[in-house]
């Protein structure tokens, strides 16, 4: 039974105001899976950081989408289709076509009382753009409830008595060409043509449910390769249900004769489902007194290692090096638990104050991954002591502690706990394959059993045997579409598909600092599902840098299909290698640009750009260029996607290291191609480095 | 081994295994889904393991806190303390740190008070009510710190009786009203004639709600 409250608790009701906004219902997301009416959009944006997933079937066509809303202004989207076609030239019927498409969309300002907001959006530009659509729209909020939007459509979506063009000097539009190599920019499209009027309004009943009407400007003409969509009437009515912030479900009607249903889930990188985290409170800071400052008791060694070792490893981190001198106590340990190394190293400064001897002043912590460590940071013990609770703590410890790389010159007595050097799990697989170069891909999952065993800390022998569930079919490729260049990934679903257990990979991999700032990595044996052979990393990373610099140097050869031992089947092998620039650009944006020789044995460039969020949510964007031509490529033209992490704890609140990622690839092709390699070396240092430690300085004192 | 592997292999329906795998994404999304099906409210614990007599023989000894938000029991032990300011921890590992009474940091809720400064709100209370400031911060969705500036004006609500455990405990109600740019609340102190804060209720954040705090 609950004890009575002795209040009325609305009485007493917190008042929250910037901390409102994750209640916000916000904008409800089209089929399209943009922030929009049902087929057609509005100049509404989701709120910065926003991430949404929507599924939307209707007869016919079946559209996954991903939007995120990258500033307040600018949002991308990802989307895969499965339309079907009207054929050439008999208009028989292609089912299930897989189309990709990307959008972009800025609104240009904020809505006030008497100006909407106004957008502009290009809907799937990249060739050959069977949907592509460019807008103009404006939306303005009349009361609380309603929005009335009104646009003018280019491309599909000027196709329902369209008018010439405003912008008629651009020219005329090109016809769709079915055979335009898919993936460059269809920006000999972009507002030329016809032009039409769409228009709708919104309203939101209650917090809840809400009505949608709209006049479509697509007219879904009857052409070949268009898509088999029968368009009788340009009137859409849907209905939209959202049941708690960050879903919404929606049913319609469109066109007339067709009813299309469809579910978006969002999140906001913002906005942490976690919160600030559930974990368990740390352990309180023990204060020394005068007495044990000036003259503490010199524990010995053996006990202090014994003690530390068990106190850490409450907080599930384990202690390799301790080395204690007059007044200073430098430890370097692995942090199992906590994604934020700022959080663990104010849980090891908190256990450090429990058992250190009185004398010690300075902590010296080197937070260590793959055997290595990675930097040195060294705070006062007496801060630790003064600022614990304290109001502005976490900014007064971030500038009175000190960012270094490791002393690599001075060993630590290594105290390594007598781990097993075996260890193994069974976990589950799940990836996306494609098959031959003409862009279809296939799912597999299943299961693997990976063992891991321990030489020394810094040279690891790791292997994984694979069982899928779903492929036996024993394919073989079929006709080489792209017989200029070697199948390096095209071939990938045709890879372990004998319904017997494969060999996933099988590796012996050594890091170490071979002077200070610099970290390597050499990688021996089955290095992934296609290659094998021997891959090198050299990177130059100071601590307190922005800067990163790369190296890495490959040789490898293709493994047989059949994912066992040998490399007899292609008869191919390469040299393929980088170099790396990394740069954090600040307010969460971070880049890389690698040049080099890729594994089809083409030259080119990558360039990558991330938005992270301090929480660990990451989503960017990389592109592939290289001296390939087009044709040699094949669809495609040139690698493309779309990566996004969130991490677990993001999700659940609870202290984990663990994350989810996504790649979202447009099309992997053999151009452009790398590697795919576990423990670059610029993704495990850069977390113990300042910028990443600053980023989540606030958990110092979690 | 094989026993173990034959297990693993059962439980891969929901989630990976193994001593690589521990607290693996299945098993965490699994705890995820539970929790959620059971709903947000923890069960009531009467005492947590700690009875009637142990409280009253133990002066000092043991804080009874109630979390308004969910309606969960907490019993906590001194765990620490770092000149005027006590951090009490219970076994679910939730803290608290106190200085005077007054709440000056939580660890384990879903929005923690990371630090504050409350200084000026003790020195009000001591004088019979004023004014005070105050400084909170939390933790953010970002893993950053947000300050809030609180303006706050306590003011003494006459002698008020407690009844508590079957004992009757006579004290003096405070009311503190702060308010700030992105915040606002009224904590409530019940202080005995020693000067000892013996009940409270104290705002947290936003997400954590209140705690009733009892000092025994």
């Amino acid at each position: 039974m609950r004890r009575p409250v002795f209040f009325a608790t609305s009485f007493f009701a917190l008042i929250a105001g910037h901390f409102a906004v994750a209640q916000d219902a916000g904008v409800t997301y089209s089929l399209n899976g943009t922030p929009g009416l049902l087929d057609m959009p509005t100049a509404q944006t989701a709120q910065e950081g926003a991430l949404a997933a929507t599924i939307a079937y209707a007869p016919g066509l079946l559209r996954t989408t991903f939007t995120f809303q990258l500033t307040d202004r600018l949002s991308g989207s990802l989307r895969y289709s499965l339309v079907d076609l009207y054929d050439d030239p008999t208009s028989g019927r292609l089912e299930g076509e897989l189309e990709r498409g990307f959008d972009l969309r800025y609104r240009f300002n904020n809505e006030t009382t008497y100006l909407p907001a106004i957008a502009i959006g290009l809907r799937d530009i990249l060739t050959p753009n069977r949907f592509g659509s460019e807008y103009l729209v404006a939306t303005k909020s009349i009361g609380d409830n309603l929005t009335v939007t009104a646009g003018i459509g280019w491309g599909a979506m000027g196709t329902r008595d369209g008018f010439d063009n405003p912008l008629s000097g651009l020219g005329d539009r090109p016809d769709f060409d079915e055979a335009d190599p898919e993936g460059q920019l269809a920006s000999d499209y972009w507002f030329r043509g016809d032009a039409a009027a769409f228009g709708g309004l919104e309203y939101q009943i209650n917090e809840r449910w809400g009505i949608k009407a709209e006049y479509s400007s697509i007219a879904y003409p009857v052409e070949s390769f268009a898509p088999a969509i029968a368009a009788d009437s340009p009137f859409n009515f849907g209905v939209t249900y959202r049941p708690r912030p960050g879903v919404q479900l929606a049913i319609a009607s469109l066109y007339g004769n067709e009813l299309a249903v469809s579910g978006s889930f969002a999140l906001n990188a913002n906005n942490r489902p976690g919160m600030s985290g559930i974990e368990p409170a740390p352990a309180p800071v023990k204060v020394r007194t005068a007495q044990e400052r000036a003259n503490g008791s010199a524990a010995p060694e053996a006990a202090l290692r014994v003690a530390l070792t068990a106190l850490l490893k409450i907080e599930g981190i384990t202690l390799t090096g301790l080395s204690v001198t007059d007044t200073t106590a430098r430890v370097r340990y692995v942090n199992g638990r906590y994604r934020s190394q700022a959080q663990a190293m104010g849980r090891v400064s908190r256990m450090m104050t429990q058992v250190m001897p009185g004398q010690i002043e300075t902590l010296v912590l080197e937070p260590e991954a793959r055997g290595i460590p990675l930097s040195a940071t060294t705070i006062a013990r007496s801060d630790v002591e003064r600022l614990e609770n304290q109001a502005g703590a976490a900014q007064i410890m971030l500038q009175r502690s000190q960012f270094d790389d490791a002393d690599i010159a001075t060993d630590l007595i290594n105290v390594r706990p007598e781990a097993p050097r075996w260890a193994w799990g069974i976990g589950p697989y799940f990836e996306l394959n494609s098959l031959g170069s003409d862009g279809s891909v296939e799912v597999d999952t299943g299961i693997t059993l990976r063992g891991v065993y321990t030489i020394t800390p810094q040279l690891v022998l790791s292997g994984a045997i694979g069982q899928s569930v779903l492929k036996a079919d024993k394919a073989d490729p079929g006709i080489d579409d792209t017989p200029d260049i070697q199948n390096v990934r095209s071939d990938s679903g045709f890879y372990g598909d004998d319904g017997v257990p494969v060999l996933r990979d099988l590796t012996l991999v050594h890091y170490a600092r071979p002077a200070p700032n610099l970290y390597s990595r050499v990688s021996v044996g089955y290095l992934e599902r296609m290659f094998g052979g021997i891959s090198t990393e050299l990177l130059w990373k100071p601590v307190g840098s922005n800067l990163g610099l790369g190296a890495e140097l490959n040789y490898v050869a293709q493994r047989d299909s059949d994912m066992a031992f040998g490399f007899d089947e292609y008869d191919y092998d390469v040299v393929t290698g980088y170099v790396s620039a990394y740069y954090d650009l600040g307010n969460g944006y971070h880049t890389q640009l690698d040049l080099g020789r890729y594994l089809a044995g083409d030259w080119g460039a990558t360039v990558s750009i991330d938005r992270e969020y301090n929480n660990g949510v990451r989503v960017g964007a990389y592109v592939t260029q290289t001296d390939l031509s087009y044709d040699a490529f094949g669809d495609g033209s040139y690698n493309k996607g779309i990566r996004i992490t969130i991490p677990q704890d993001y999700l659940t609140g609870t202290a984990t290291r663990r994350d989810y990622d996504a790649t979202l690839r447009t099309r992997v092709g053999d151009g452009g191609a790398r590697l795919r390699i576990n423990g670059r070396l610029y993704d495990e240092v850069r977390e113990g480095h300042l910028n990443d430690l600053s980023d989540t300085w606030g958990r110092f004192w979690r | 081994m094989m026993l173990r592997i034959t297990a693993c292999l059962i439980m891969l329906i929901l989630a990976a295994c193994g001593p690589l795998n521990e607290g693996g994404t299945g098993v965490q999304l699994g705890q995820a889904v539970l929790a959620r099906v059971a709903g947000a409210e923890q069960p009531v614990q009467q005492s947590a393991g700690v009875p009637q007599d142990a409280l009253l023989a133990n002066p000092g000894k043991y804080l009874r806190v109630n979390a308004r938000a969910t309606g969960r029991w907490l019993t906590m032990v001194q765990a620490g303390q770092n000149g005027s300011r006590v951090t009490w921890i219970d076994s679910s590992n939730i803290s608290l740190t106190l200085e005077n009474g007054i709440v000056v940091a939580t660890r384990g809720l879903p929005r923690d008070l990371m630090g504050s400064d409350v200084s000026q709100t003790w020195s009000a209370i001591r004088a019979g009510g004023g004014n005070s400031q105050r400084q909170h911060d939390f933790l953010t969705d970002i893993d950053g710190i947000s300050t809030e500036l609180l303006q706050c004006r306590i003011a003494s609500q006459g002698p008020e009786v407690i009844e508590r455990l079957q004992k009757t405990l006579n004290s003096v109600r405070f009311e503190e009203e702060c308010r700030g740019e992105g915040l606002g609340f009224t904590n409530v102190y019940w202080v005995n004639r020693d000067g000892g804060m013996i009940r409270s209720l104290q705002a947290i954040s936003p997400d954590a709600g209140y705690l009733q705090i009892d000092v025994y």
